[in-house]
């Protein structure tokens, strides 16, 4: 028989999964795009809007999937055999990388009447199988697409994707194995509670502190997987026009694209649960903030305020135009509405933060401590998309047999290496 | 005499090149300084908001749309002559000359069409007007239309260009 709470928190979990997974397709291709601009001191999309509301260009997006919505769908001539399963291909690369992100937690394991619920879209304690198996399907979808595009470049790229996969699944995993061993653990949310405690009293006892050997190997290799510069060799346009989905038009391209991107975010998600805390900020557990409440709400009265204001500043620095622009194109209202909205916000939050100290509640301490983990969640992921972003518009491509060599030669005998380590320092600390 | 060898440096040896993270890591911090920067303050990035900014490094050398001068009296100061578009490489001035009734000159045209569709803009027909009656100082960059007529452009439209840079008149034809 299951709770009220348990059900509820299942559906907010799940819808949180579909979310954060699905929404964030569209920020990080208006990030890539604006981010890449602002590196290269260009101002990128900041135009499409509506009526008004740009919201800094991330309109463009949305603009982009109803025009490859529209598009026709055209069909190469040339392919006469499995067309539903060239249909069906980059269906299966976008739905995989989806699955993987939802074994990611949010917050810590709340607790509700006695209750220990998780906030984890699905809720299994075999988190970091479930994400190998089912992130590594994604190769099929493109393996498909490449070969039954009947295209000399569309199979190169399709098998460059496959040999890829193979060649950095193994250190991927190997790394993933000697986290395993310290975290002792195949649930992501044992190993941000592991990586919530302190090393010598100081150090946040961070997968990337711990075991950075690993950390670098497994940021390297979901590189890698998720086909992102510079190991993007599976659809290098300058050698195989794009690689697998070069017949692919309209919302088949789409999904690909898409599918990319998702699998970019989950990969993000990944490396911070492992590597960087999680949901967790240093030095503060869950226990930490529930036990020490009202101290928590005052510093988040605190902070909040302040933060919004440095928002607010920014953006009516930054969403103007230059004197010599004859039409601001409505952004001095736009400013207007986004900093009410905010202010009343951060005031709403305050009055809630207020209520919950002067009226203490289990329920309410521990529903504030989990929209705090998401809001850290988020923050964090956001902060390795960026990195992924800026990682692609600093460092250009690798030559395939470059990327190969780099896999087999050396990140596959690094991490047999370092599992070895790993393994007799725990024989001997006697974990 | 003895030989000059000079020995080229070979980089990459290192083990600091060899692990490359280093080298990521210099260039992540320049990509990251330009990001910060531009993030901090957008409007400093010196690009152009293109259209509703307009360039304004358009010197009085570069060669924009044609325009046909006046004389003082504001008729047109072309005679005719054709040098222009015997000049022209790739043949887009049309002219047709009808006899000059004012007894200022002998011709003048009656039709002076330029294809701009066809024109690559190179200057010969300035260079070969005799009486500085062809100008490309209008400054204007950009000609839009909705069919390809639209882009040849006949005497009255050459004649109601404005010169960009103050000279107005003809400095040949009083």
């Amino acid at each position: 028989m299951m709770s009220t709470a348990s059900i509820v928190i299942a559906l907010l979990s799940f819808a949180l999964g579909a979310l954060l997974a699905l929404l964030m397709i569209p920020i990080l291709v208006w990030l890539e795009r604006r981010g890449a601009g602002l590196i290269q001191d260009r101002l990128g999309p900041n135009r499409t809007n509506i009526g008004g509301f740009r919201l800094g260009g991330v309109v463009q997006s949305f603009a982009d999937v109803v025009k490859l919505l529209l598009k026709e769908e055209y069909y190469p001539n040339h392919i006469k055999k499995g067309r539903g399963l060239l249909m069906f291909a980059p269906i299966i690369t976008f739905v995989s990388a989806l699955l993987a992100f939802m074994v990611i937690p949010f917050a810590d394991n709340i607790i509700i009447d006695g209750e220990s619920l998780a906030v984890q879209p699905l809720p299994i304690d075999y988190g970091v199988l479930w994400y190998l198996s089912i992130g590594s399907i994604g190769v099929i979808g493109m393996f498909f697409g490449g070969w039954l595009s009947h295209n000399k470049y569309s199979l190169l790229g399709a098998s460059r994707a496959g040999s890829m996969m193979i060649g950095y699944e193994l250190p991927l995993g190997l790394s993933v194995l000697s986290l395993v061993l310290t975290y002792n653990s195949i649930g992501f949310n044992d190993m941000v509670h592991w990586q919530s405690q302190t090393l010598f009293g100081f150090l946040p006892a961070w997968g990337m502190i711990v075991q950075p050997l690993a950390g670098i190997i497994l940021i390297i290799s979901l590189f890698a997987e998720t086909n992102r510069a510079p190991f993007s060799v599976a659809e290098g346009e300058s050698e195989i026009v794009a690689g697998f989905f070069t017949e692919f038009t309209a919302m088949k391209f789409a999904l690909y694209f898409m599918g990319e991107y998702v699998a970019m975010n989950t990969a993000s998600a990944v490396i911070i649960t492992m590597l960087f805390g999680g949901y967790q900020l240093p030095w503060v557990d869950t226990e930490l903030l529930l036990s020490n409440f009202n101290n928590f709400a005052f510093s988040l009265m605190l902070v909040i305020p302040i933060f919004v204001f440095i928002i607010i500043k920014w953006m009516k620095k930054n969403n103007r135009v230059r004197p010599t622009v004859s039409s601001d194109g409505g952004r001095a209202f736009e400013t207007k509405v986004l900093t009410i909205a905010l202010t009343t916000m951060t005031i709403l939050v305050e009055v809630i933060l207020i209520v919950l100290v002067l009226f203490p509640s289990d329920l309410g301490s521990s529903i504030t401590v989990m929209l705090f983990q998401i809001a850290t969640f988020v923050v964090k992921l956001m902060m390795f998309n960026i990195f992924f972003i800026l990682v692609r518009w600093t460092l250009p491509r690798f030559r395939y047999d470059q990327v190969q060599h780099l896999g087999w030669y050396y990140l596959l005998p690094l991490s047999i290496f370092n599992i070895f380590v790993t393994a007799i320092v725990i024989v001997i600390v006697g974990v | 005499m003895g030989q000059r060898i000079k020995t080229v440096p070979r980089y990459g040896n290192t083990l600091k090149e060899k692990l490359y993270l280093p080298a990521i890591y210099q260039g992540m911090k320049i990509t990251f300084k330009h990001l910060a920067q531009n993030v901090s303050d957008s409007n400093a990035i010196d690009t152009l908001e293109y259209p509703e900014e307009q360039p304004t490094d358009i010197t009085s050398r570069y060669r924009g749309l044609h325009r046909l001068t006046h004389r003082e009296d504001n008729s047109i100061a072309c005679v005719a002559c054709f040098m222009c578009a015997t000049a022209c490489p790739s043949n887009c001035i049309f002219i047709e000359a009808t006899p000059r009734e004012d007894g200022q000159d002998e011709k003048m045209p009656s039709h002076f069409s330029i294809d701009t569709l066809e024109c690559v803009f190179c200057g010969f027909c300035v260079e070969a007007c005799p009486c500085d009656a062809i100008r490309m100082d209008t400054g204007i960059f950009s000609l839009t239309g909705n069919n390809r007529e639209d882009f040849v452009l006949d005497k009255d439209k050459l004649l109601s260009h404005k010169g960009a840079f103050g000279e107005e008149k003809s400095l040949a034809r009083k």
